[in-house]
């Protein structure tokens, strides 16, 4: 069972990383649900600024880290991943704990997307959450291995009304706002709730991923 | 099989009164312990001998050996596939251990994938989930890392529907031993650098690894179907 599980970390980091780092390919007819065209004008997108090599690593960085701020819904994640201990916290830490999440998001994402980037994603469908919540499946290609099993990846758009935004994606099933807030959670667990900590431990963090 | 489930009941009996505040993990103080257990383990022994495998043994020898162990699973991932009423992925994983044994010298070139025939995940914990069986509370094994009571008798099931190990009994111990080192060198060694980056960047190690492998087995129990219920937006 290590085995599998061990087998399992490698296909979710490989594939977390293509995702964030939306080293994608878009799948070529148009999608017919808007959530999808949604997703798939992103994967053009990411792919653009991945492949523009007119821009130094740094810039390219930049760009993706406000390319990847402007499609996601980044304070709806983070206040999800704080779990029960959102209630108790002060309006100031919780403010602190937004910005720091964001560092901390963009420094790993960032870290894993330049080892990735080569991978390809296509959409293949979508299936309706609620009234303004979509979730956009999309499967991963390798051009070196074609012949290699996909994974599944999802992404959940929500409509806000005036527009569409990520607000968590999954990777063979395991969502990484659920996986954030166990982590996020089980540490103030063990540290008595304390906010301040959990910021200093993310900061601690993204300082060490970049 | 039978030292297996006698593993799990001291593992329960043992941690019975470390209680956590995960009510899905109640025996988390345990579970911690037997975590930095495997992770020692890992650290003296899988690392090294998957860093050296890696630095060694050529890319293509490597992915023809990950290709030996997936045509090897096929019959037990066939059973399961009937044992839970789906003959099309029975028949697709019939269709796939054929091939890959076949046109696929023995198992060590992926032919089936590049003919349509797709692989899929299925184990006995599956089936028993598909039968309604509950996961129970999550365990952390020793060496074989996380599970929880219906993974881990399903675990013991699979070794007993595997067909190689009847093989030979003076062979048997030996067979078994390699083919458990080289799934795990297989695993292993795919997964240096970004299990690697998944611990670097967890808080909590052990609860990434534990959200990680309850949320992927509910997923593979569902073949990757939608959940009932996906997590709502707020707590």
């Amino acid at each position: 069972m290590m085995v599998k599980h061990k087998s399992f970390i490698l296909s979710f980091a490989v594939v977390a990383a293509l995702v964030l780092s939306l080293g994608l390919s878009a799948r070529s007819a148009a999608a017919a649900v808007p959530a999808e065209q949604y997703i798939t004008d992103n994967i053009q997108k990411g792919l653009t600024i991945l492949n523009n090599a007119q821009l130094s690593k740094e810039q390219r960085k930049t760009e993706f880290q406000g390319f990847l701020l402007g499609i996601t819904d980044i304070n709806v994640i983070a206040r999800y991943t704080l779990g029960q201990y959102r209630r108790s916290a002060s309006p100031e830490d919780l403010t602190a704990f937004d910005a720091a999440f964001k560092d901390y998001a963009m420094a790993v994402y960032q870290s894993y997307f330049t080892k990735y980037s080569g991978q390809t994603l296509k959409v293949t469908g979508s299936y309706a959450l609620t009234a303004d919540e979509t979730v956009v499946k999309a499967a991963t290609v390798d051009p070196k291995k074609p012949g290699a099993k996909p994974f599944e990846v999802n992404f959940r758009v929500q409509n806000t009304g005036s527009r569409q935004v990520v607000v968590d994606f999954s990777v063979e099933g395991v969502w990484i706002r659920e996986l954030e807030r166990n982590d996020f959670t089980s540490y103030l667990g063990q540290h008595n709730g304390d906010v301040k900590a959990l910021i200093a431990m993310l900061k601690a963090k993204a300082a060490q991923s970049k | 099989m039978r030292n297996l489930v006698l593993l799990v009941l001291l593992g329960l009996v043992a941690a019975g009164c470390a209680a956590g505040p995960e009510p899905r993990d109640p025996y988390e103080a345990t579970n911690r312990t037997v975590f930095d257990f495997n992770m020692t383990v890992d650290r003296l022994a899988l690392r090294p001998t998957a860093e050296r495998y890696n630095a060694y043994v050529p890319e293509w020898a490597r992915d023809g050996v990950h290709n030996a162990l997936d045509t090897l699973q096929q019959p037990v991932v066939f059973a399961n596939d009937v044992l839970q009423g789906a003959p099309s992925r029975a028949g697709e994983t019939a269709a796939r251990f054929l091939t890959n044994a076949t046109l696929g010298v023995g198992g060590l070139v992926d032919v089936a994938s590049r003919v349509g025939f797709a692989g899929h995940e299925e184990d006995f914990g599956q089936t028993l989930a598909v039968w309604g069986v509950d996961e129970g509370p999550f365990v952390m094994l020793p060496f074989l890392g996380p599970s929880n009571p219906r993974d881990a008798v399903g675990l013991g099931v699979d070794v007993a529907l595997d067909p190689t190990n009847y093989i030979r009994v003076k062979r048997h111990v030996f067979w078994s031993g390699v083919h458990l080192y080289g799934k795990v060198l297989d695993a292993r060694s795919r997964n240096l650098e970004v299990l690697d980056g998944i611990e670097r960047d967890s808080l909590d190690f052990y609860a990434t690894v534990r959200s990680l492998y309850r949320q992927h087995r509910a997923s593979e129990v569902r073949n990757g179907m939608p959940a009932p219920a996906e997590p709502p937006l707020t707590e």
